[in-house]
């Protein structure tokens, strides 16, 4: 092992943030347990060219609902299947694998299960057997991690007793010993900052605000992307659903104020959700700080840090915490870990919250804390005050409340039939609790309060970015699948190709929509009827076609696959003339029936076997003319 | 009718003879030279071309354009070709690109033949107009080929999976965990939990336990987090006894 690095590595690839959680739940069990040298890092801040010279490597991924490694997982990936690396390549490194995934799809913790076959190929060897998390279960990944863990302890001990000299902390938590934050607030006095929030007063102040304030939570650390490119004006919100079945879907049409916002179908807008103010200032009051202070935020390195929380003279752009708290922490949406469960118990001055905290925090108590917070979407402000004894210092919440996150919307408008304008199809997310409370979605409610009549402006902070749809030439012939508000993108593409067809020739449409019923949410209808006639593009005599799916308009349920299976001569025909397939929507098993109607489709129409019917359809996806796009 | 299109300065005449060979069989035919001064575009009407042959010097000179108007001016279900010189230090494989180029815009049967010293690419116009020019190809057995991009250093990552990963995975059985997963009742519960263990049924709250709450084991007003299973203010924020309680539903859903 000469030239290896004597550390133990903990490389997560995380979507929504649940396995980075898990991994730093390594990390500082690790630390418990007085392992001299750990470290944590995301899969794509790691070169993969340097994993021959690690010993011990943890890795934790997650695997998407199409049975897809995290974006942040892409390039090390591909880096690890090349085929010129060989079976020793990872001679001597020793690694365990746990993965989070859902086994209520097929392709379950996929990304987890093939990373462990090829970690083995190169020459590693596994510590332990891969742990695999499972969101079906009663209480989470967390039912799956806890015994693989304490496994992985035990087994690495055994080993090698060096690595967890400490092993005791671990088998039996003395619950007195809490790790410093990692984090230092500084408070500046106001007379020394340069730019004070309260005189924003254009645009460009704004954006550069959002993105200091951005920039200094360190749960966003290195995954943000910079001032947002616009701040645009809600012009039009209408609601596209009838009916009172509870559904709420969405036309939101927002311009750029100062700005001419550029874009291409099938990109998608990035949006930071503005959060309600009392919410805001609730949390600043629980919490008793002070929202006019200015803060910067730093990393704490050790026990020199922990002299002197106050700087005179200029830092580093310090941010009102008001704005830093309304910009950057979910306060009132997002639920949060059992890590911020355990950190409580510190402070709890009453003898029952510290023993409740202390049990939701332990293996016992696992079961209850998924039932209290994430199956009833607890928001940290109501932790907080059903937890009244507690008071968390500052510098704990900015490491423990869950970053706000910005969330992404296909853009359902074409430029050239709406030039400086953006559209989105949003449907207004709405759950109810075990406990029968109603939680609605963060961004989606905000935006769907949005008045545009309302004389206060409120703007919505926005990011363009390319979508993974890539926009087709104007010659290509399609197939769209998207039932629900999966159309979004598709009535981007199909008034763009309306639009080119008056100065060119282009190639036909077939369209597959579906909705439950032809009242309540057949969104567009008008669009896709006016476009399907007097030889529109979407028009059988243009060599396209319109079908809908009515999912409840009879007895048996009819969905967009039926509908594909009814026309499989002209879906094979237009196949056969270099058709690119898009399929986009927000169910998670769609795409899978939907392919497995196309295979039967390919299968009848060209005589091969279904085997055959389905490699084809794979070389397709490869090739980059079948394309898939779910959001959830 | 057809077109010939080079990007060179002259054609010699004999090479308009061998296209014949390649099926240039249309008694007449329009020549351009130095296409690349005409910007992209052809001043012929929309299929007017039974064939379009093109000759290219240069491969960088076909761009996504050119391959768009070639298409424009061509008949449905008519052919074009490519031919193109190889040079010998040009590490990409001119056919593959010309392949895609076609593949991209809408060209089908596209199909190539590398010869030592140039390379000759055909492809179709489709034909889609009316629904029954399809060339249904039921009993052919054989699929269209399908282009990939050079991705042959790379391991297929679908062979990392073993049979038992391929098969839909089984849901986790209910209790099969490492802990119990029963909700303790309170030691003096009155609600009703002690006695009925399994039944968690939320009990409707009256006017009287609104206005004036009570809690015998003390634990009704502290939140979601300390009530036990069967406690009838369960979902309801916290309240201080004798004191009424708040709904909590205004304040926390967001506005509509």
């Amino acid at each position: 092992m000469e030239g290896k690095k004597k550390r133990l590595l903990v490389l997560y690839a995380s979507q929504t943030g649940n396995a980075m959680d898990v991994a730093e739940r390594v990390g500082r069990e690790a630390e418990r347990g007085g392992c001299p040298s750990v470290e944590v890092q995301s899969m794509d801040h790691f070169d993969p060219n340097t994993l021959p010279s690690e010993s011990t490597v943890i890795f934790v991924v997650s695997t998407t609902g199409q049975g897809d490694p995290p974006d942040t997982m892409k390039v090390f990936w591909r880096f690890l299947l090349k085929r010129n690396l060989g079976s020793s390549w990872l001679e001597g490194l020793h690694y365990a694998v746990f993965g989070l995934g859902d086994s209520g799809y097929q392709k379950y913790n996929f990304a987890a299960k093939k990373l462990d076959k090829r970690l083995q190929d190169l020459g590693a060897k596994p510590i332990i057997e891969k742990g695999l998390g499972d969101d079906q279960h009663p209480s989470g990944y967390e039912g799956a991690l806890d015994p693989w863990l304490m496994s992985l302890w035990k087994t690495l001990n055994h080993v090698n007793s060096t690595i967890l000299p400490e092993m005791s902390e671990i088998l039996h938590p003395s619950m007195n010993k809490l790790e410093h934050p990692k984090f230092k607030i500084m408070y500046h006095a106001s007379s020394e900052v340069v730019q004070h929030d309260s005189h924003i007063s254009d645009l460009k102040d704004m954006k550069n605000m959002i993105e200091r304030a951005r920039s200094m939570s360190p749960s966003l650390h290195g995954h943000d992307h910079g001032e947002p490119h616009y701040l645009l004006k809600m012009v039009t919100n209408k609601q596209l659903s009838k009916g009172d079945d509870g559904r709420d879907v969405r036309q939101f049409v927002l311009e750029p104020l100062a700005s001419v916002v550029e874009y291409q179908v099938g990109d998608v807008l990035e949006v930071l959700p503005g959060q309600n103010p009392a919410f805001v200032d609730a949390f600043i009051k629980r919490c008793k700080l002070d929202p006019d202070s200015y803060i910067t935020i730093e990393p704490w390195s050790g026990e020199r840090d922990a002299m002197d929380s106050y700087v005179n003279g200029s830092s580093d752009h310090p941010i009102q915490l008001r704005t830093f708290v309304s910009r950057a922490m979910d306060v009132a949406s997002a639920s949060p870990r059992r890590y911020f469960f355990e950190v409580m118990s510190y402070y709890a001055s009453a003898e029952h919250e510290k023993e409740k905290l202390q049990f939701f925090a332990s293996p016992e108590g696992r079961d209850d804390l998924y039932q209290y917070n994430q199956k009833e979407h607890r928001t940290v402000l109501e932790v907080l005050e059903d937890f009244p004894s507690v008071e968390l210092p500052f510098e704990w919440l900015v490491q423990l409340v869950p970053p706000l996150k910005k969330r992404l919307f296909s853009i359902s408008s074409s430029p050239l039939a709406h030039p400086n304008q953006v559209h989105l199809t949003v449907s207004v997310v709405s759950t109810m609790t075990p406990l029968k409370r109603r939680r609605y979605g963060l961004c989606s409610s905000w935006l769907a309060s949005l008045d545009p009549n309302k004389n206060e402006e409120v703007l919505v902070p926005s990011w363009i970015h390319r979508g993974t749809l890539p926009p087709p030439p104007p010659m290509l012939p399609l197939i769209l699948i998207g039932p629900g508000t999966g159309c979004a993108p598709f009535r981007a593409y199909i008034e763009e190709r309306a639009m080119q067809n008056l100065v060119e020739s282009t190639a036909p449409i077939l369209f597959f929509f579906g909705c439950r019923n032809r009242d309540s949410d057949f969104l567009y209808q008008d669009f896709w009827l006016a476009h399907s006639s007097d030889d529109g593009i979407l028009s059988e005599e243009k060599g396209g076609g319109f079908y809908v799916a009515f999912s409840r308009e009879q007895e048996r349920k009819v969905y967009v696959q039926h509908k594909i299976r009814e026309q499989s001569a002209r879906v094979w025909g237009l196949l056969n003339a270099g058709a690119a397939i898009y399929l986009a929507g927000s169910s998670t098993k769609m795409p899978a029936d939907v392919t497995e109607a196309l295979e039967e489709v390919v299968a009848k129409e060209s005589g091969v076997s279904r085997e055959a019917a389905a490699r084809w359809l794979k070389t397709l996806e490869k090739a980059g003319r079948f394309n898939i796009e779910t959001w959830s | 009718m057809a077109l010939v299109l080079t990007d060179e300065v002259s054609l010699p005449l004999r090479v308009i003879r061998d296209l014949k060979s390649e099926g240039l069989n249309e008694e007449e035919a329009v020549v351009i030279t130095q296409c690349g001064s005409l910007g992209g575009k052809l001043s012929f009407g929309d299929a007017f071309f039974g064939t379009v042959f093109v000759l290219l010097s240069k491969i960088d000179n076909l761009t996504d354009q050119w391959v768009s108007e070639i298409s424009r001016v061509l008949k449905p279900g008519a052919q074009v070709l490519l031919q193109t010189l190889l040079v010998p230090d040009n590490q990409a494989k001119p056919s593959s690109q010309i392949e895609r180029k076609l593949l991209i815009s809408g060209f089908v049967d596209v199909q190539s033949t590398d010869g030592s010293q140039s390379v000759l690419v055909k492809g179709k116009k489709a034909s889609w107009s009316t629904g029954s020019s399809f060339p249904l190809k039921k009993t052919a057995k054989v699929l269209p080929k399908i282009q990939l991009s050079d991705e042959s250093d790379l391991i297929d990552e679908d062979s990392l999976l073993s049979e038992e990963d391929l098969k839909k995975p089984e849901l986790p059985l209910v209790g099969d965990c490492e802990v119990g997963s029963t909700r303790k009742a309170c030691k003096n519960c009155t609600c009703g939990r002690a006695e009925a263990e399994q039944k968690v049924e939320k009990l409707q709250l009256t006017a009287e336990q609104i206005s004036n709450p009570q809690s015998a084991c003390g634990n009704c007003g502290l939140g979601d987090a300390f009530r036990c299973g069967g406690c009838p203010y369960k979902g309801l924020p916290p309240f201080k006894l004798g004191e009424k309680v708040s709904f909590g539903g205004d304040f926390l859903a967001a506005d509509i």
